[in-house]
């Protein structure tokens, strides 16, 4: 703690302890952008750009990863769920205009959020484990992708596309950046300090006293679930706007790079510890690990031994620090 | 190329600043690799292929893979970084058929030479290098069911389900079954294009009890004939591709009743890919699309069994595809391409 006093005088000390993680990461992420300049003198807003596109859908299976994670569950259909969002919204986006995909891309949210719900009410209901209920599900939804599109194909007009992969503000400041915080600020933000978000932390610390003190276990449980399905449904959609078409396939990578990215953000996979911050600056740092290495020319096999070893020594460091705290 | 060395130090610096050389000036490239399924022996094949070529060419300073599992949106963040990276061609294998085209676009915007091998995309601005795979599907698949004389049950056992090669091979299949009424496909299968699936898979259908005449496979053929060997079941007609240990099956057990054929599918396109790009970056011309026809090999007939037996190499990894080459294009050794550096 006098570390921390001493290393960030303007900082309050109360502010530090609690969001210490969030903090960390985005001195990590600074440092990586700093090392990636290094190495690579040319970086600029055509690279700055690519980092947000590549960061923008991982950054999404991580918020949808982390509400469930939060409220004490798991959830393995984020990438599936991805898939089918997208190959939804392409196959009906195809040959269609502008105003017609904004209201293609509402009706898949609406999707998202019901399929979500869907995968909430089973692992209540059936009161069969999280762990179980949704892997056999990522199954269900990745067939369900295939059976939208048996192979890649579908669009998306252009316009849309480009509202992720533009730069419309400055040539620094990516469209997909920019969605990614109003997404994240239009829907976390006014969650995390209602009675919902309080409920949503409370059942993942401590179920039996949630209930104790009057939460409504399931309900809560099911929402989280849902808005899972809401957050993977924009990554979906995310998806659509970067590549143009829609894959099958195109969810496969989601769900457990999504857990690694919420681990590495400072979530506790046992529930009710985190944040959403942490996690979207994870999604970048585990971006710019693959692009340093094309800059670098080392083989790339070694990328995710790399990606590997920053998130076991991050949480390790993380773990350290907590431990040090508790005597104090 | 004498002017090539006397040019070579100022490229060399020009490349080393990340200055993207106009293509008329240069003579060295860096050259960026892009492929999105590891840990399969034929994609690992195509990349040392362009790795032999680059050192066989004389003029790749630097070959640069960017080779992860990923789909289109994971290959577009590896294009963009290969951009930015100042290399003057690309050879990719495309998991996606329109997916990449922007960013192809903007590959061909900065002078970047792009050429996609396996398998096409629709961006204008690529060249296509690829073995037909819808031939693929159906010359085997023909073959197979004349063996058959036309009636009999045939086990399918594809690649990835929804990957456009695994889609194009399918259909031509399907075309190819179309003309033989008799034939009944009493199992489909994804193979995943890996051996222990495919193995799993084998020996659950004996196990089924399933009567089996004929056994298509999209290129995981050794661990089938295999699989047979090990339950002591007397071989069924199989088609499989130009792998090694396959085309050595086909030749040492043609006296123990293995009746079958290899498909063609040279990994090599790769390094082809690359040869088509020095020679565009050079100002020769190529069309932009390159289509190789694939050969069955098969070990009834005399021409096929000489070809097995000429293909055949003990000395190459059992899994690698015997066609090290890929004519006219490619011109390093087999050695180099084993060595697979650059």
């Amino acid at each position: 703690m006098v570390v921390g006093r001493v290393a960030i005088p303007f900082v309050p000390p109360r502010l530090v302890r609690r969001h210490g993680w969030t903090i960390g990461v985005y001195a990590l992420l600074l440092a990586s952008l700093i090392f990636t300049v290094a190495i690579h003198p040319t970086y600029g807003a055509f690279d700055i750009k690519s980092l947000a596109l590549g960061a923008l859908p991982l950054a999404l299976a991580a918020a949808a990863q982390t509400v469930v994670v939060l409220s004490g569950g798991i959830d393995l259909t984020v990438g599936p769920l991805m898939a089918v969002t997208n190959v939804l919204a392409a196959r009906a986006m195809l040959h269609s205009n502008f105003r017609d995909a904004l209201l293609i891309a509402v009706l898949v949210l609406i999707l998202g959020c019901a399929a979500g719900a869907f995968n909430g009410s089973i692992v209540v209901f059936s009161r069969v484990p999280d762990i179980v209920v949704t892997l056999a599900m990522s199954f269900v939804w990745g067939g369900v992708a295939l059976l939208i599109l048996e192979k890649p194909g579908g669009g998306a007009p252009l316009d849309f596309q480009n509202l992720a992969q533009e730069a419309t503000l400055s040539p620094w400041v990516p469209n997909a950046l920019v969605l990614l915080i109003v997404v994240v600020a239009a829907v976390w933000m006014p969650l995390r300090g209602s009675r919902l978000g309080l409920a949503l932390y409370a059942i993942g610390s401590d179920r039996t006293a949630a209930h104790a003190s009057g939460v409504n276990v399931p309900l809560v449980r099911i929402l989280a679930y849902t808005l899972s399905g809401v957050f993977a449904a924009i990554g979906g959609l995310a998806l659509t706007m970067t590549t143009g078409i829609g894959s099958p396939l195109s969810g496969s990578f989601y769900t457990l790079s999504g857990v690694a990215t919420i681990v590495l953000g400072g979530v506790s996979l046992a529930g009710g510890k985190g944040g959403m911050l942490g996690p979207m600056a994870a999604a970048f740092i585990l971006t710019l690990i693959p692009a340093d290495l094309i800059f670098l020319g080392i083989d790339p096999n070694y990328g995710q031994v790399i990606q590997g070893i920053v998130i076991v020594l991050v949480v390790m460091v993380g773990g350290l620090a907590a431990l040090r705290r508790k005597p104090a | 190329m004498g002017a090539a060395v006397l040019t070579f130090g100022v490229v060399d610096l020009l490349a080393a600043c990340g200055g993207s050389s106009t293509s008329g000036a240069a003579k060295t490239y860096k050259v960026g690799v892009s492929n999105t399924l590891t840990g399969n022996g034929w994609r690992e094949e195509m990349i040392c292929s362009i790795k032999a070529q680059g050192k066989a060419s004389g003029n790749v300073t630097q070959v640069t893979v960017a080779n992860r599992n990923g789909g289109p949106a994971e290959q577009i963040a590896d294009l963009r970084n290969l951009i930015s990276a100042g290399v003057n061609a690309i050879i990719l294998n495309p998991s996606d058929r329109d997916a990449l085209n922007a960013v192809i676009k903007e590959a061909a915007g900065k002078g970047i030479v792009v050429v996609a091998v396996d398998q096409a995309v629709s961006a204008p601005e690529a060249y296509v290098l690829s073995n037909d795979q819808v031939k693929y599907g159906q010359l085997g698949a023909e073959w197979l069911f004349k063996q058959l004389k036309g009636t009999g049950s045939v086990v399918e056992m594809r690649g990835i389900d929804g990957v456009p090669a695994d889609t194009d091979r399918h259909q031509g299949f399907t075309t190819a079954l179309a003309n033989y009424p008799g034939i009944k496909i009493v199992a489909q299968t994804f193979t995943g294009w890996s051996l222990n699936p495919a193995a799993q898979q084998i020996n659950d259908l004996f196990s089924s009890g399933k009567k089996i005449d004929g056994v298509w496979t999209s290129g995981i053929d050794a661990t089938i004939i295999d699989a047979y060997q090990t339950a002591k079941k007397p071989f069924v007609p199989t088609v499989g591709a130009d792998n090694n240990k396959f085309v050595g099956q086909l030749v040492s057990l043609k006296s123990s009743g293995l009746v079958g054929a290899a498909v063609t599918n040279p990994p090599p396109v790769g390094g082809a890919g690359l040869a088509v790009a020095l020679d565009v970056l050079a100002g020769k011309s190529h069309p932009k699309l390159i289509k190789l026809t694939p050969e069955v090999w098969d070990n009834t007939s005399s021409a096929g069994v000489s070809t097995l037996q000429s293909k055949y190499d003990a000395s190459l990894d059992p899994y690698y595809s015997v066609q090290y080459a890929v004519a006219p294009y490619t011109t390093y050794t087999k050695a180099q391409l084993i060595a697979c550096q650059s």
